[in-house]
């Protein structure tokens, strides 16, 4: 067993960012990641990153455009906290070395992206999350902090209502191994790879959310999942940043109508925009990106430009680009306070798998990196600052044996008709018809008896791999396991929201409903079931 | 579509003898090499060991080569490969990678350790309270061009030192360091291009330009390497031999409008390198005996050198304004 003061569990924004926080206040902290930093889903993030730096701007202007995005959920303490602390998060960025794209007096170059009310996203051409992804590794090389990377945590360590540490597999070694900690920081990214299509990479399957919902903690604003308007669908589908529309690409319908006032409108109101124009009698929408112009697609969208050309073979300079809505990040997740902390003493919660409030029923474009960054330092330097309070406590002695056994039951050689890839597939199309941009009662609760029935199967699947080494099998196993509790519990808080909220559509309760609607949505397992209840929305 | 999937196979372990496996699965009109083997290993092989993450081609973590080309596996299109190619596609590890299980290869010992060898953090001048650094935009496109790099590996897998010396640091981390000597915002460059200029790094480049050849984003590292090399010349930084090499090559032609080689072999080895200095010796002593050395051996500069003095002596002026 290793100990540390605080362990971060995930190696993308929030968790780079976290483990700097925490070894800068005095803690020994080590990270541990199932896929390599420089290759985390932070990498997806490609227009920009919010932060009231300009002449015009103020953490007040940039505060009214979140709880504008945010539908009436958001919690405004939090909402406060944060815009405050936006612009130094950012600035500290650029001091670490973010090439941000400058003007021509040497300064921040700013776009106004999505329904931002000013210019206010700081960017790297059109792979922002790429290189802040990059500069956020540096920095922790620099911090020299323990890194083990292809490490999958199997469990947390949890005594007398603390955690004290996680159980892991080293995928390269194939041992089981537990960590110590009197801190443990949860930043796993999220888990729309439970859509199909999705927008995100292999391993966004919410290991942590599901870590913190099997030990009682509320996942909070589960239903509110945010779709991307403009995604290739074929295959994994490809996202396209909305930056290209205030580029002067244009949204037409398979018949050349372009589809008006999209500029400046948030993303559910564009899904919902492109979803009409198929139900109006559109054969299909697609992205017209060639007003951007050969040349400009070639310098400001060079990743998008390579991208499109690879991926789905057209040529963006040239032909129209087929897209729909499709799932991208969810805006819910483990409930946490504006310093991540979760209800339970030692765990922490930061960026995407962490729901702090702040964004309510939708997301400001280009906010995700600028969450990482300031909720994942807020969580760093909290949980230093506890663990360095807190008394010490012992990894539990037969907490490793048990886990060891809990995972050599799932191993079984033989054949088996049924797989976990089987159950994902019938699970992201279920999810994506069922709990997609418009939901409807009925259909959740057929899709919840459905989500019982792959549970189901899953309970009988047996991982056929004995091999210890990289055994990506159980990797996956596990990954459909949390997947299939979330979204269960996703589609129980969907159903629980009768009415439409930011990027929550009912078609059976198209109205706004500030009655009963004014408040968070919390799921928490009780006695191995979902329960759904609600909590107010915290006022300043 | 029906296809069939050739795949190199190895067990972890020094002992372990590679071996392929032949998987022949269904799938769909736009599938990629990487839903193939997503579906391979869940319905015909648990087993089958390889990597991916994004699945679109930006994360660089399943670099395979697929039928003997180095591509990423998520976005190769199985039909194009089907069309074009052999009836079995073949798919199997890049080159110059250690091999740990089937198509997962050691990326740590291939370029991450690598780069950590390389200082590869910026030490950040001035305050944030400051604000931000006015920098030209032409100078942070230079940064963010290195930036564009997501370690793929295609680079390092067409370099051709690394087969022959696996720890060269390789045009991979080279390039990554290479991003911080361009950033005005960094106070570590000399720190950095003295560690680079140790031996197997950035000296050890010997530009046949195959990285670049390679690169799918076009960032050219050969160039970056020898950019860094110019970079290390103007901070004084020349102990390493092929830097000296290069010192007194120049040196040689400006003073006598030819090479001196005897005074080259000298200079590069250093003159207080006695060691280096001794191992030159048989071979002085084979060019002597063999008469390719005159002897006494005595360097004259050739005809017309002053001319050939005054154009370099202009070119350094027109260089350093």
């Amino acid at each position: 067993m290793q100990e540390f003061d605080v362990l971060v569990v995930g190696a993308g924004a929030a968790g780079l960012r976290a483990a700097i926080a925490a070894k800068q206040a005095g803690a020994a902290v080590a990270l541990l990641t199932k896929v390599h930093p420089l290759r985390t889903n932070t990498g997806l993030a490609q227009g920009g990153i919010n932060a009231p730096l300009g002449a015009d701007d103020s953490p007040e202007a940039y505060a009214g455009d979140i709880l504008q995005a945010g539908d009436g959920l958001c919690d405004p303490g939090v909402v406060q906290a944060f815009t405050q602390q936006a612009g130094d998060a950012v600035m500290w960025l650029e001091h670490m070395g973010v090439p941000f794209n400058r003007g021509a007096d040497g300064r921040f170059d700013r776009r106004q992206f999505g329904s931002n009310g000013k210019a206010r996203s700081l960017y790297v051409d059109d792979r922002t999350g790429h290189v802040v992804m990059q500069v956020l590794y540096e920095q922790f090389q620099r911090a020299r902090i323990p890194l083990f990377a292809d490490w999958f945590v199997t469990s947390l360590a949890i005594d007398s209502a603390r955690c004290v540490g996680v159980t892991a597999l080293g995928l390269r070694s194939g041992v089981l191994d537990s960590f110590g900690a009197r801190a443990v920081i949860l930043a796993t990214g999220g888990f729309t790879r439970l859509f199909m299509p999705s927008t995100v990479s292999i391993g966004t399957t919410g290991d942590g959310q599901n870590l913190a919902y099997q030990a009682g903690i509320a996942l909070k604003d589960l239903e509110m999942v945010q779709f991307h308007p403009l995604v290739f669908p074929g295959g994994n589908a490809l996202m396209i940043t909305e930056a290209v529309l205030a580029e002067g690409a244009q949204v037409v319908t398979a018949e050349g109508q372009p589809i008006a006032n999209l500029i400046g409108a948030t993303r559910d109101k564009i899904c919902i925009a492109i979803l009409q124009a198929l139900q109006n009698g559109a054969s299909g929408v697609a992205l017209d990106l060639t007003p951007i112009g050969a040349q400009k697609l070639h310098s400001r969208f060079s990743q998008t430009n390579e991208l499109i050309r690879n991926f789905t073979g057209l040529d963006p300079a040239k032909d129209p680009i087929p897209i729909r809505p499709v799932a991208h990040r969810p805006i819910g997740g483990i409930e946490v306070n504006v310093s991540g902390q979760t209800a339970m003493h030692g765990l922490y919660a930061a960026g995407e798998c962490a729901c702090t409030g702040l964004n309510g029923a939708g997301r400001l474009a280009g906010n995700i990196l600028t969450e990482a960054v300031v909720f994942g330092a807020r969580a760093g330097e909290a949980a230093a600052a506890y663990a360095k309070s807190a008394p010490p406590k012992a990894f539990p002695a037969d907490r490793l044996e048990e886990e060891k056994k809990r995972l050599e039951a799932l191993v079984s050689a033989g054949k088996s008709e049924d797989t976990a890839g089987h159950i994902h597939g019938e699970l992201g199309r279920l999810m994506s018809e069922s709990a997609g941009a418009v939901r409807e009662g009925s259909a959740l609760q057929a899709a919840r008896g459905r989500i019982h029935a792959l549970k189901e199967r899953y309970a009988q699947l047996r991982v056929r791999n004995e091999s210890a080494i990289y055994n990506y099998e159980l990797v996956a196993y596990l990954e459909l396991g949390a997947m299939l509790n979330l979204a269960e519990a996703l589609v129980v808080a969907a159903d629980a929201r009768n009415e439409s909220r930011g990027a929550h559509r009912r078609s059976d309760h198209p109205a706004r409903d500030d009655r009963n609607g004014l408040c968070h949505s919390v799921v928490t397992l009780v006695q191995g079931a979902p329960q759904a209840d609600t909590k107010p929305v915290v006022a300043l | 579509m029906q296809a069939t999937f050739n795949v190199y196979r190895k067990e972890p372990g020094p002992n372990s003898k590679p071996g392929r496996s032949t998987y022949s699965v269904e799938v769909a009109a736009d599938a990629t090499v990487m839903d193939a083997l997503l579906k391979i290993r869940d319905e015909q092989d648990p087993a089958l060991g390889f990597r991916g993450s994004c699945l679109r081609g930006y994360c660089g973590d399943c670099t395979v080569r697929v039928n003997g080309k180095a591509a990423f596996a998520c976005t190769a299109k199985v039909a194009a490969l089907a069309k074009k190619g052999p009836a079995e596609i073949s798919v199997e590890p890049i080159r110059n990678m250690p091999v740990v299980k089937d198509l997962i290869q050691d990326w740590d010992a291939f370029l991450w350790n690598k780069i950590d060898a390389t200082k590869p953090w910026l030490e950040p001048n001035g305050s944030t309270a400051d604000g931000e650094q006015r920098i030209p935009d032409t100078v942070m496109a230079k940064v963010r061009k290195a930036m564009s790099c997501f370690y793929c590996g295609l680079c390092d897998e067409g370099c051709t030192v690394l087969p022959v010396d696996f720890n060269f640091l390789g045009p991979a981390a080279l390039t990554k360091a290479s991003r911080f000597t361009w950033d005005p915002r960094d106070h570590a460059v000399r720190e950095r291009l003295q560690i680079l200029e140790r031996p197997k790094g950035m000296w050890d480049c010997v530009h046949c330009f195959e990285a670049s050849e390679h690169c799918p984003r076009e960032i050219a590292p050969t160039e970056r390497i020898m950019e860094m090399r110019d970079e290390a010349f103007k901070y004084g930084i020349t102990n390493e031999k092929v830097a000296r090499h290069h010192l007194s090559f120049a040196a040689s032609v400006k003073r006598s409008g030819w090479l001196d080689e005897g005074r080259l072999a000298i200079e590069s080895e250093g003159l207080t390198n006695f060691k280096g200095l001794m191992k030159l010796l048989p071979t002085a002593v084979k060019a002597i005996t063999r008469g390719k050395a005159p002897i006494p051996y005595l360097h004259h500069k050739r005809e017309g050198s002053e001319k050939i003095t005054r154009i370099i002596e202009k070119a350094e002026a027109n260089k350093e304004k």
